[in-house]
């Protein structure tokens, strides 16, 4: 008991408070961005992407990256031959699909209860959704709560591209989901099939099943990713 | 002894029902087996030479020699040698020898070939559906090279079939596949009187993507970023069992400093993935403390892996040759004092827990997976060496810098989830000194050797120890240099069984427990 209470002294809190303090993210890997000056449209980041999310404009030959596509592998990066293509630090990559409801965040109040469900990921956004639980980022600071059962939450939080296995189960989950309800995709996966897209065994991402409020983009997305997502869902940034 | 040796060993024993011998990439051994005769070749190995059944599987190769050929790979664990019988099956036919019923590990393996490759597994003790679940139509077989890899048959119906035990007082309990975790799905269905469990059904798959097909056809590039996607929590491991296929193929040698970095990476996957199960398991004890200790923890290597490549679950680190770029130069000072930090707060909350007898009254004989059966079934990694095997793939077939690295294989008797704790333990610590000596003895020079076009035709294998345990890959290219047939086998797979068998005669909520303790991936069994 008393080695136990030494150790909670010895680590006090060590909970980021993410967003009020913006994180430290020089380290990270985000979002590419495409310099059109130095771009001399070879075409070789299009060719070489391993999930097909850089297209070239049919005009001018452009490329341009779908960011629900991308899966932050650095590729392009690494064999532009004209080095415009630049890994950015940037992870909230969180958008709003086209459905959300403005009122929606007032009807939730002050608490907002989560059911995650994985139709068909790698285990890697689940394992950063999970990390939303540890003390580094402990999402029950802002009164959001995973749930044991679609019957008590407001919120999907999906991951994976959607499989052929798991569309009945994801499809009965949402529909126990009392209305009003949002649907968060976590993932390149959720958000448009991935790397995955083209197989027999999936679908093109989740929303070909099931509505979606929000896309958090990212291979996987970072905790704090998601959490904006989370809280971009219910306007709470 | 050598493999040729043993090679011709084995060929003396069998004159008329081998043929063609071929010893390729140093240490594995292929002869052409007769199919008529595989049930007897296989035993030979399996109980005449103590070979593992590491991997089976088909490939379509009716493009090559008209006909679909199988592949039963054993492991010589002790020399490190792959004895690998090749046999045809004849697509008029479609059909194939059984041998299940004497090798028991191979019955997944012979389920997952009858769904993919639609060929019959003939005198198969339990031949139902594995990957596909009741929506697939029958005669829709994916990895036979004339399905389009997109084509996506009409649903054929739900449902599905399971064992029942009937008897007064036998009831069945459902769970999943959407859990109340956060967790991967599956669905689990347990046959119960009272609160003791009869019998666990596991019905996977709801994962399946198609992995094995994807990658048919695919760069060896592009190849490779599907394979860091196989299973999250194991990119690393899975994406170097790839990258070591595709350097045998093309007959190179990786750079001393990238075999070092790659040591440094697998050990740090390593513990991450531990100090999660350590959590877990605390968690699904309400041990709180210690789940937040371990979870906090779980978090500095996090922390260490952003400061070392800017990806927490370490994409984009490998690549065929060698290392993407020199991650470690300038950071070895920082390292070294985090993983100080590391090793002594798992030290202090090892030494807080193994003090709880509350804990341990939890942990102690609960879910006991028996030598014999963890034996029997080639159960891997963790759970394996807890219940008295000693295999490790880092001693058994050392790749990378394991050769030149001191380490030891902990190993514990009992089967319970107090021994696969204990093996996670201390293996959490030989990671920490294995990262110490990868970074102290590291050398210099380049961190990537270039790769020239593949051979057509060629194979290899690529095998390393996962945080969960053995991991088997095998790459074949066409013949542009692509990928002909890529066949995975995560330990995962091998372990599933075994956990079913570990949880007979244990309570449904010690389930959890028992679960977390192997903590199997569902998409690295899945693909």
């Amino acid at each position: 008991m008393f080695k136990m209470l030494r150790k909670i002294i010895q680590h006090q809190r060590v909970t980021q408070d993410y967003p009020k303090h913006p994180v430290d993210s020089s380290l990270f890997i985000g979002k590419p961005s495409i310099d059109s000056a130095k771009c001399t449209r070879c075409g070789e980041c299009v060719r070489r992407c391993p999930s097909a999310a850089i297209s070239a404009d049919p005009e001018s030959g452009m490329p341009s990256v779908d960011s629900r596509a991308c899966v932050f592998c650095a590729l392009c990066e690494e064999v532009c031959p004209a080095g415009a293509v630049l890994m950015t630090a940037e992870f909230e990559l969180a958008e709003l699909g086209e459905l959300v409801e403005k009122k929606i965040h007032k009807i939730f109040g002050r608490s907002l209860q989560i059911r995650e469900v994985d139709a068909g990921s790698c285990n890697g956004c689940d394992y950063e959704i999970n990390a939303l639980n540890n003390p580094f980022n402990d999402i029950e600071r802002f009164g959001i709560h995973f749930v044991a059962s679609p019957r008590h939450a407001d919120m999907l939080l999906v991951t994976g591209c959607a499989s052929r296995n798991m569309k009945q189960a994801l499809l009965k989950t949402y529909e126990a989901t009392p209305e009003p309800r949002l649907v968060v995709a976590v993932g390149a996966c959720a958000c448009s099939g991935g790397i995955f897209k083209d197989t027999y065994a999936v679908e093109k991402g989740i929303d070909s099943v099931v509505p979606v409020h929000v896309y958090v983009p990212g291979c996987p997305p970072r905790p704090q990713a998601i959490l904006y997502g989370i809280l971009k869902a219910i306007d709470k940034l | 002894m050598t493999l040729h040796d043993l090679h011709s060993k084995i060929r003396a024993e069998f004159p008329e029902e081998l043929s063609g011998g071929r010893i390729i990439n140093g240490n594995e051994l292929y002869l052409e087996a007769d199919p008529n005769h595989i049930v007897k070749l296989s035993l030979y190995l399996y109980e005449q030479l103590d070979c593992n059944l590491v991997s089976l599987f088909a490939a379509d190769e009716r493009v090559l020699s008209g006909n679909y050929i199988i592949y039963y790979a054993f492991a010589e664990r002790k020399s490190g040698f792959l004895i690998i019988l090749k046999t045809a099956a004849d697509p008029n036919q479609g059909a194939f020898l059984s041998i299940s019923k004497s090798i028991h590990a191979a019955a997944r393996y012979e389920q997952e070939i009858h769904d993919l490759f639609g060929l019959v597994p003939v005198g198969h003790p339990g031949l139902k559906r594995l990957v596909f679940h009741g929506n697939w139509p029958e005669n829709h077989f994916p990895l036979r090279k004339d399905f389009p890899l997109s084509h996506r048959p009409e649903t054929a119906g739900f449902g599905s079939e399971f064992t029942r035990i009937k008897g007064e007082g036998v009831f069945e309990i459902p769970v999943g596949p959407v859990h109340a975790g956060i967790i991967e799905p599956g669905h689990f269905r347990f046959s119960v009187a009272g609160e003791p469990i009869f019998n666990l059904e596991a019905q996977l798959y709801y994962v399946h993507k198609g992995i094995e097909k994807l990658c048919e056809g695919k760069s060896v590039e592009k190849c490779f970023y599907i394979s860091e996607r196989i299973s999250g929590d194991e990119t690393f491991t899975n994406s170097l069992a790839y990258c070591q296929a595709i350097e045998k193929i093309a007959g190179i040698r990786v750079p001393e400093r990238a075999e070092y970095a790659r040591v440094l990476f697998a050990e740090l996957e390593r513990l991450t993935s531990h100090l999660g199960d350590l959590a877990g398991i605390c968690l699904d004890v309400a041990y709180g403390f210690a789940a937040f200790q371990f979870r906090m923890m779980r978090g500095w290597a996090y922390r260490m892996a952003d400061e070392l490549c800017g990806m927490r679950f370490l994409r984009s680190v490998n690549q065929p040759g060698g290392v993407r770029k020199d991650f470690v130069s300038g950071k070895e000072k920082s390292l070294l004092a985090q993983l100080e930090a590391l090793k002594k707060e798992l030290e202090d909350t090892v030494d807080i827990i193994m003090h709880n007898s509350m804990f341990h009254d939890r942990v102690e004989n609960t879910g006991i997976l028996e030598t014999r059966i963890a034996v029997d079934l080639n159960a891997v990694g963790p759970a394996a060496r807890a219940s008295g095997i000693p295999h490790d793939v880092r001693k058994q077939f050392p790749y990378a810098a394991y050769r030149s690295l001191e380490f030891r294989v902990p190993v514990y008797h009992d089967g319970d989830v107090n021994s696969r704790m204990k093996v996670k333990i201390k293996e959490a610590f030989e990671s920490i000194s294995l990262m110490r000596q990868a970074i102290e003895s590291m050398p210099g020079g380049n961190h990537f050797e270039p790769l020239g076009p593949l051979d057509p035709h060629s194979h290899a294998f690529g095998v390393t120890e996962a945080p969960r345990g053995e991991n088997v890959h095998w790459v074949m290219t066409d013949e542009a240099g692509n990928i002909f047939r890529y066949k995975i086998r995560t330990p995962s797979f091998c372990n599933w069984p075994a956990l079913c068998h570990a949880v007979t005669g244990n309570i449904v909520p010690d389930f959890p427990l028992i679960n977390k303790s192997f903590n199997l991936s569902y998409a690295g069994n899945d693909l």
